[in-house]
């Protein structure tokens, strides 16, 4: 082989050089590929290796040693000579390495020697998973580091074993929980099923209802013979529109309370069995268990209901229950608002409750007036209260009544779904596998029953009593009464007092007004002292400013004196300074013999010049004899020009 | 080695000769055990170790944090790594919590020299404590003056029981286990002890290093030191190998200072202890006469050391002493003259605020020194550095060589106790290796 001739170790301390040279923060790969198949055939090129590379490793810069470095572990994690070669010196390696002994800091750049200690220890760590059962050595430095100087390993091993425990841990947990949902869907399956079922039935009612009046509808009974006339497509198209437009049933106030009807059957249809026959399907097409009968079949029967339902969803929609009949409310609202009626809202209030003793149809009809005279607000509010009469009415002296009375009234909402019920929850898995776009997630994040409740209780905001705002009712003199509704005071007539008919104020109350008024005499008085006060203090302020401006005045004359000495003294010290400056350019310019690290834009000792601090370059400059009396001369100016800072009345 | 153990058998080589090449072959193999791991159960450095000397068996360490273990170091407890490493955890540890425990450092633990029913612990806390091993309960309690730095017993004493205790005081106190009482204390030095070391040839001969760089002899059946080592005195070169002969009749000269070094003495203090009878006044010159035999070496201020003496070890055979001092320097001295063997130890540097023990190999062919972060194995006759151990991560204060096992054990600042061991002949169960260490070129 030609590289055991004698000599012929230059090669691969070229190579190892020439790879250490650089300011990446990667070994070149050819070259480093080189090393390595230079290496690979020779033992002595590999004991010429280990020596350069431990040479390499005392050099006085730390992006050499971080260079060598990972030569170094690319080269150890290969070959069991060089790996016997090193670990005879691995104290000394990991001395320069990691910097442990204080006689023995890392050298210069200290960022790159941070990088160059944390990937130290993060070899060694991986050094000693790997061979340390063959390395006392390698197992003694690793526990000097870990235990007696206690540094930070990353701990690559022991992270990912617990990792993998963890999603252990996590997938037995989430099948756990899953076999306790099946459990529970074996053990309800039926009322599940009958429950969907109800609810499609009402459904299905309600749409029947709704068609079976739109029966006679004239429109629906324009025949195809209408249909040929028109000829063109657009036409057809306006009249399949139109058609269709009119087979839609409107909502009028005949139908209103099937509506509504509808419209929550639907919503409870989308909110509650939509979801839950969704959710049931993953867990049955996630869960493993031994018996699949049951799932299977369970399975089937999801599928079927989904499909069932589906269809109807559609119709209810093309019967016109948007998912939230809101948008159409709004409208309502601003209709009324529009009409821009002050009638005595009262009237409406004896309606409402006169409504709500109206049989279970007739309830959300109700609300529907409650709301437009009361706004959104307390829409749900009522809607609860009507149910509450609703079953008093039915059984007004049963348990279940008694309970009802004196209950809590809670807002309705898909908490209530989950009322009382005292379930894990898996909180990042709902049948889909995402990908963690947004970083790590914890699969078995797991919300416990109570987190569950806490999260699904309602806020309950607290809403104000609608107060009647009292008209004013004055008599005006033009006849009739003031129709101004004040809280307290009408502008015009006072104090709003409870009147008669004709307005006479019922009980007189003067004593009160005088008390307001010996209240704003205080009041009075107070102003005027809180004014004067004012006053003064503004004066203050302004002699104060005088002052701070005659001051800033006179700091400013004394810096731009300052300023001027400064200048002075630049002046006598610059020739001096550029001579200096250039001689040690020159210096530093005949050291560069390599023309290629001259050419090169950021060399290895660019990196150690970068951080150079003025300190640095005054003890530069002392060590250089020439410049020693400028730099002497130039401190002595200085210590002056402090001097003269703290004087500067003097100069 | 097959051919030499059909030479054994054949009888073509003595079985002494043979049990010595085998040793010294074994001794020059010694590296880094991997497959041998004493787990340390100690918080602080370790500052004492000994294997005991009955049966080889069982190593004692002593702690900087009060905490003394005893290691069976032939059987493991457990493996790792399948097999391939042999865990020897401690056997029991006495720490502080222990009731009649040392408060501070423990600098010293030895064995009781006859069995290992016992051990002593000298400790930072003034007290020296004599333990029951199988109880672990303290059985006998010495007050010292100072904080101790070392104690010894006698390895070859037959009629005496004594803990010969280094401490900060100036005196060198003798304690006797069997009263419990100092039976005798030994002025001269004028600092503190730091090392003590019993003789190995004669059981009344002790020899002391000092932090006044002085090593005296003591013979304890008398007052005051027969021997004060002096650096400037000196030999060239040591006297005809006597160490086989010496081995030989090592039984029946109990006291090999019985040749003519009268002439030889320049430190002339005149006594001549071994020469004389126990009891025997000394007719000699009538002006030293008058002074106190012990008195007269302690106006003597020779030095064998500039700075303390940190580690004492006599040879095997009792002829030499090999001394560690705080200028970093190692010398040998001959015994029986006195002198400085003029051995040139390459240089080293040496821990120069703690005691150091040193260890030799049974034919004191090699001494292992701890030098820093290293134990050195140098060439006890040439002081060349033979082997250079690198294994602790912090300064090594103890080493003992397990004569028996040919083993070395070292304990140092970074609170690890080492094993080296010579490698193994023929790596047995190679194949049953879990992953075996092989080159992994990928390109």
């Amino acid at each position: 082989m030609e590289y055991e001739e004698p000599g012929g170790g230059t090669k691969v301390r070229a190579l190892i050089g020439k790879a250490t040279e650089s300011t990446a923060s990667e070994v070149d790969p050819r070259l480093l590929k080189a090393i390595k198949s230079v290496v690979r055939y020779s033992d002595s090129e590999l004991r010429i290796a280990s020596q350069t590379l431990m040479d390499l490793m005392k050099r006085d810069h730390s992006q050499v040693r971080y260079l060598a470095l990972l030569i170094i572990d690319e080269l150890f994690m290969r070959s069991k000579l060089f790996r016997t070669i090193l670990i005879e010196n691995l104290d000394l390696l990991l001395s320069l390495s990691v910097g442990f002994r204080r006689n023995l800091p890392l050298p210069a750049p200290p960022s790159i020697a941070s990088i160059l200690r944390s990937k130290a220890i993060e070899f060694l760590e991986k050094w000693n998973d790997s061979f340390g059962i063959h390395h006392r050595q390698l197992r003694l430095g690793f526990d000097y580091l870990k235990n007696t100087l206690r540094y930070q390993f990353p701990n690559i091993q022991a992270n990912a074993s617990r990792r993998e425990q963890e999603r252990r841990e996590r997938e037995r947990r989430s099948k756990e929980i899953l076999l306790n949902k099946y459990e529970t869907l074996k053990a309800n399956f039926s009322t599940i099923k009958e429950e969907i079922h109800s609810t499609v039935d009402e459904i299905g009612e309600c749409l029947d209802i709704l068609h079976s009046k739109e029966e006679h509808m004239p429109l629906d009974a324009l025949d195809d013979e209408e249909f040929e006339e028109f000829r063109s497509s657009e036409l057809r198209q306006i009249r399949l529109d139109s058609l269709k437009e009119g087979e839609r049933v409107h909502e009028n106030s005949e139908n209103k309370v099937v509506f509504d009807a509808l419209r929550e059957l639907y919503k409870l249809l989308v909110s509650k069995h939509f979801a839950s026959v969704q959710e049931w399907i993953s867990v049955l097409v996630r869960v493993d268990v031994a018996d699949s009968r049951f799932r299977d079949s369970a399975l089937k029967e999801f599928i079927d209901i989904r499909n069932q339902l589906q269809p109807l969803k559609k119709k209810c929609e093309e019967a016109g229950c948007a998912l939230l009949s809101t948008s159409n409310d709004d409208g309502e609202e601003q209709d009324f608002w529009e009409d821009g009626k002050v009638g005595p809202i009262e009237s409406i209030r004896p309606i409402a409750s006169n409504k709500r003793t109206e049989p279970l149809d007739a309830a959300s009809n109700s609300h529907r007036v409650n709301y437009v005279a009361l706004g959104s607000s307390n829409k749900e509010s009522n809607d609860i209260d009507t149910l509450g009469h609703k079953c008093k009415e039915v059984d007004p002296n049963s348990m279940k009544s008694k309970l009802l009375a004196e209950a809590p009234v809670v807002e309705w909402g898909s908490s209530l779904d989950a009322w009382g019920s005292n379930r894990i929850v898996l909180a990042n898995q709902r049948g889909l596998e995402l990908e963690s776009h947004w970083g790590r997630v914890d699969y078995d994040a797991v919300i416990p029953a109570d987190k569950i409740a806490e999260l699904n209780v309602q806020a309950t905001l607290y809403r104000e009593q609608q107060i009647e705002i009292q008209q004013c009712h004055a008599p005006l003199r033009k006849g009739g009464l003031c129709e101004r509704r004040d809280l307290r005071v009408c502008p015009f007539h006072g104090p709003i007092v409870p009147r008669d008919e004709e307005g006479k104020p019922l009980n007189q109350s003067p004593s009160r007004d005088k008390i307001h008024i010996d209240l704003g005499t205080d009041l009075v008085e107070e102003l005027a002292k809180q004014a004067v006060k004012n006053v003064r203090e503004r004066d203050k302020e302004a002699a104060m400013k005088r002052e701070v401006d005659k001051q800033t005045l006179k700091r400013a004359k004394l810096a731009k004196i300052r300023e001027h000495n400064e200048a002075v003294l630049r002046n006598a010290a610059l020739a001096s300074t550029s001579r200096s400056a250039a001689i040690s350019g020159d210096v530093e310019a005949t050291n560069e013999e390599n023309l290629l690290a001259r050419n090169k834009k950021q060399s290895l000792s660019s990196m150690l010049r970068k951080k150079v601090t003025s300190k640095d370059r005054i003890a530069q400059k002392l060590l250089n004899t020439r410049a020693r009396d400028a730099t002497i001369t130039q401190q002595t100016l200085s210590d002056d020009a402090v001097y003269r800072e703290a004087f500067p009345n003097q100069w | 080695m097959w051919k030499e153990i059909r030479d054994r058998e054949v009888g073509k080589v003595q079985s002494n000769y043979f049990v010595n090449r085998i040793a010294s072959d074994r001794i020059s193999k010694i590296e880094l055990s991997n497959n041998k791991d004493i787990v340390s159960p100690h918080k602080g450095a370790v500052n004492s170790l000994q294997v005991d000397l009955t049966e080889g068996r069982y190593l004692l360490s002593g702690a900087s944090d009060a905490s003394v273990a005893v290691y069976d170091v032939q059987r493991a407890t457990d493996y790792e790594a399948g097999g391939l490493i042999a865990k020897h955890k401690s056997i029991f540890v006495v720490d502080k919590q222990h009731e009649h425990g040392h408060k501070y450092a423990i600098t010293s633990a030895i064995w009781y020299p006859i069995d290992t029913g016992l051990f002593i612990t000298g400790s930072y806390d003034h007290h020296i404590n004599v333990w029951d091993t199988n109880t672990t309960q303290v059985i006998m309690n010495f007050k010292m003056p100072g904080k101790v730095y070392r104690t010894a017993m006698s390895t070859s004493a037959t009629s005496h029981m004594l803990i010969a205790a280094g401490t900060e005081d100036v005196q060198v106190r003798l304690c006797d286990i069997t009263s419990g009482a100092f039976v005798h204390t030994l002025s001269g030095h004028r600092d503190g002890v730091m090392t003590v070391e019993w003789s190995t040839s004669s059981e009344w001969v002790l020899v002391t290093g000092g932090c006044d760089g002085a090593i005296r002899f003591w013979d304890i059946r008398r007052a005051g030191c027969f021997l004060l080592l002096d650096q400037s005195q000196s030999q060239l070169g040591r006297r005809p190998p006597i160490l086989k002969r010496s081995m030989a009749t090592k039984d029946s000269t109990s006291k090999p200072y019985t040749k003519q070094r009268a002439a030889q003495r320049k430190l002339a203090n005149g006594n001549g202890t071994k020469q004389s009878p126990i009891g025997k006044v000394p007719a000699k010159g009538s002006a030293r006469q008058r002074l106190h035999p012990g008195m007269l070496s302690s106006h003597d201020r020779a030095t064998a050391h500039y700075g303390a003496v940190t580690g004492l070890k006599i040879t095997e055979d009792g002829m030499y002493l090999l001394s560690a001092g705080s200028d970093s320097r190692l010398r040998l001295w001959d015994v029986e003259s006195g002198c400085n063997t003029l051995v040139n130890f390459e240089t080293v540097r040496l821990q120069t605020s703690k005691p150091i023990q040193l260890a030799t190999t049974q034919d004191s062919a090699l001494a292992f020194v701890p030098c820093m972060r290293t134990v050195k194995a140098f060439d006890m006759w040439t002081g060349n550095t033979s082997v250079t151990f690198r294994g602790h991560y912090d300064c090594v204060n103890c080493c003992c060589f397990s004569l028996q096992d040919q083993e070395l054990y070292t304990g140092g600042n970074d609170r690890q106790i080492l094993v080296w061991s010579p490698s193994k002949l023929i790596p047995d169960e190679m194949n049953e290796r879990p992953a075996e260490d092989q080159d992994n070129w990928s390109d």
